[in-house]
């Protein structure tokens, strides 16, 4: 059996350093009968920018949900900020976003990106909540559509008052489930674009779940692969471009080299391992 | 920005409301006057007894000289209707929510209430008679079992359909079960609970002309019961007009009620 060590700034070995803001050691999650996720040590430095890529089943979804604190791990420590996630959610410490935006269809824009925090702050009053929404969704560009209701939203916009709903908690980590997944390919590249000035903008740490390769290089500093059955991190790729990145940027050469390794790393991913 | 705004998303045909109505009942109402007019001419041609089918004529007459007792007798009626299905709407909602707060209780009470949907409820109409006597009491008994269980099963349904990605979300941020229910479940199960409502409508009218027909001594079910045995067909016919009447404001109150509720929920509705 390998042993995965994880390297995230490539040049240092895995162990906790003291500007990691989230790192797991040796995280396995068994569910039923099969163990979805083995031994995981990742480490993820403050305000950096982490993607995790991988095929169909690999956990990475389940990786982030436990980082989120909403799946136990059956083995292994998970820490934010040297807290449990459990911990770290109370103190409003992580902003999620899904797949699908999951507005309330009830609600407006504005009150639907303030109603989270809502929520986790009951002492604020409804014109506060309101003040934070619009602030919120003029960063991710959406200011002057607060008062439309979703159905009167496009996917896209929808993605951004999701964004601007985790942001509003203002918390230290944004955990992205392909959050992008469900978009065109235009408004998919102009909401990562959107994403990384967001990111540049608010200095918040940023762990996402992608299918997409280009995605990936695109927008983060580091790329982990994860292989399947069990899930496992395979590999990891520092992402060596500098920032401020945009689309451009997928026309570099260095880019070009790195699809072609990422490629090449999530093909032998697909391959069940344990052994080796 | 490559996103625009999507307006008019519930509206698919750009035709002003006016013309989109009269362009869907339009049709309707001509097959209506056409009944109308084939039935009133078959009563004549084949001279069949008023007794047996009267013609719409006699039927528009009797409607006419009994206007006043015909009227006391929809107000008794729809008074009953309206009560029952308030209390059965009341009470399937309050059974949804505690089925869905109280998991435990729920447990025990779902397939209870499942059960109890099982029985002909229109048989227990005597026996609400001989509990609750001859007033309104039985009725709104009767209409509380008949309509209650749609409004029960479309909140549940409802409630229970919310997205799992959602509730992690509120999970995230430490959201009570309280919180979670009153903020996302109830306001998410309004469209279906405004469907069941609709049925309850309907139901409701069902549930008080039974308990009529089972022993009352006004309303249209009592007129309708004893105009039959009167062999006065032509009386029948007009209170069972009423009777429809009655049951299509009601259902189309429900309509207008779901709009106001819900004007976020998709509208699937032709008119």
């Amino acid at each position: 059996m390998r042993i995965e060590t994880i390297r995230a700034a490539g040049d240092r070995p895995s162990h906790i350093r003291h500007d990691d803001l989230i790192s797991t050691k040796g995280v396995s999650v068994v569910m039923g009968r099969q163990l979805v996720l083995q031994n995981i040590d990742l480490s993820v430095p403050k305000g950096s920018f982490v993607s995790l890529i991988g095929p169909s089943g690999c956990g990475k979804s389940t990786l982030l949900k436990v980082l989120a604190g909403l799946v136990q791990p059956s083995q292994g420590s998970v820490s934010i900020a040297g807290l449990a996630p459990a911990e770290a959610t109370r103190k409003r410490m992580i902003g999620l976003v899904f797949q699908d935006a999951n507005l309330l269809p009830w609600k407006n824009a504005v009150d639907n990106a303030s109603m989270l925090l809502g929520i986790a702050d009951r002492s604020l009053s409804r014109s506060q909540l309101r003040a934070r929404g619009q602030e919120m969704l003029e960063l991710v560009g959406l200011g002057d559509s607060a008062h439309k209701r979703p159905n009167e939203l496009s996917g896209g916009m929808r993605q951004r008052v999701a964004i601007a709903r985790a942001l509003a908690l203002d918390p230290a980590v944004l955990l992205m489930d392909e959050p992008f997944g469900a978009l065109d390919a235009i408004t998919r590249d102009s909401m990562g674009q959107s994403l990384l000035e967001i990111w540049q903008r608010t200095g918040k740490t940023i762990v996402l779940v992608t299918h997409s390769i280009d995605e990936a290089i695109h927008l983060s500093r580091h790329v982990h692969v994860l292989g399947i059955k069990p899930g496992r991190i395979t590999e990891s790729l520092d992402i060596a471009l500098p920032y401020p990145r945009d689309l451009s940027v997928t026309e570099d050469p260095e880019f070009v080299r790195l699809v072609v390794q990422l490629r090449t790393m999530l093909r032998s991913s697909h391959q069940p391992g344990g052994t080796s | 920005m490559s996103e625009q705004p999507i307006t008019h998303l519930s509206e698919p045909r750009l035709v002003s409301g006016w013309s989109a109505a009269t362009g869907s009942w339009l049709p309707a109402v001509i097959l209506l006057l056409v009944t109308i007019v084939v039935w009133e001419a078959a009563v004549r041609i084949f001279a069949i007894s008023s007794f047996v089918v009267p013609a719409p004529s006699e039927i528009a007459q009797s409607l006419v000289a009994q206007w006043g007792t015909l009227m006391q007798a929809t107000l008794v009626t729809a008074g009953e209707i309206l009560f029952g299905f308030l209390v059965s709407v009341v009470v399937g909602i309050a059974i949804a929510l505690v089925i869905v707060r109280f998991d435990w209780l729920g447990r025990a009470l779902y397939p209870l209430v499942v059960l109890f949907q099982n029985v002909p409820k229109v048989a227990l109409a005597p026996i609400f008679i001989l509990w609750f006597g001859y007033g309104l009491a039985p009725k709104i008994g009767l209409i509380l079992v008949i309509a209650f269980f749609p409004v029960t099963l479309s909140m549940l349904a409802g409630m229970q359909s919310v997205d799992r990605s959602l509730l992690s979300l509120m999970n995230s941020v430490g959201a009570s079960p309280t919180q979670i229910l009153f903020r996302i479940r109830v306001p998410h199960s309004l469209p279906n609970l405004m469907a069941g409502t609709k049925i309850a409508a309907t139901l409701s009218v069902i549930g008080a002309i039974v308990g009529e027909f089972a022993g009352a001594s006004d309303g249209l079910g009592y007129v309708i019961q004893f105009a039959s045995t009167q062999l006065d067909t032509v009386l029948v016919f007009a209170a069972l007009l009423l009777v429809s009447v009655l049951g299509i404001a009601f259902y189309y109150a429900a309509e207008i009620l779901e709009r106001i509720v819900v004007p976020w929920a998709p509208k699937f509705s032709q008119a």
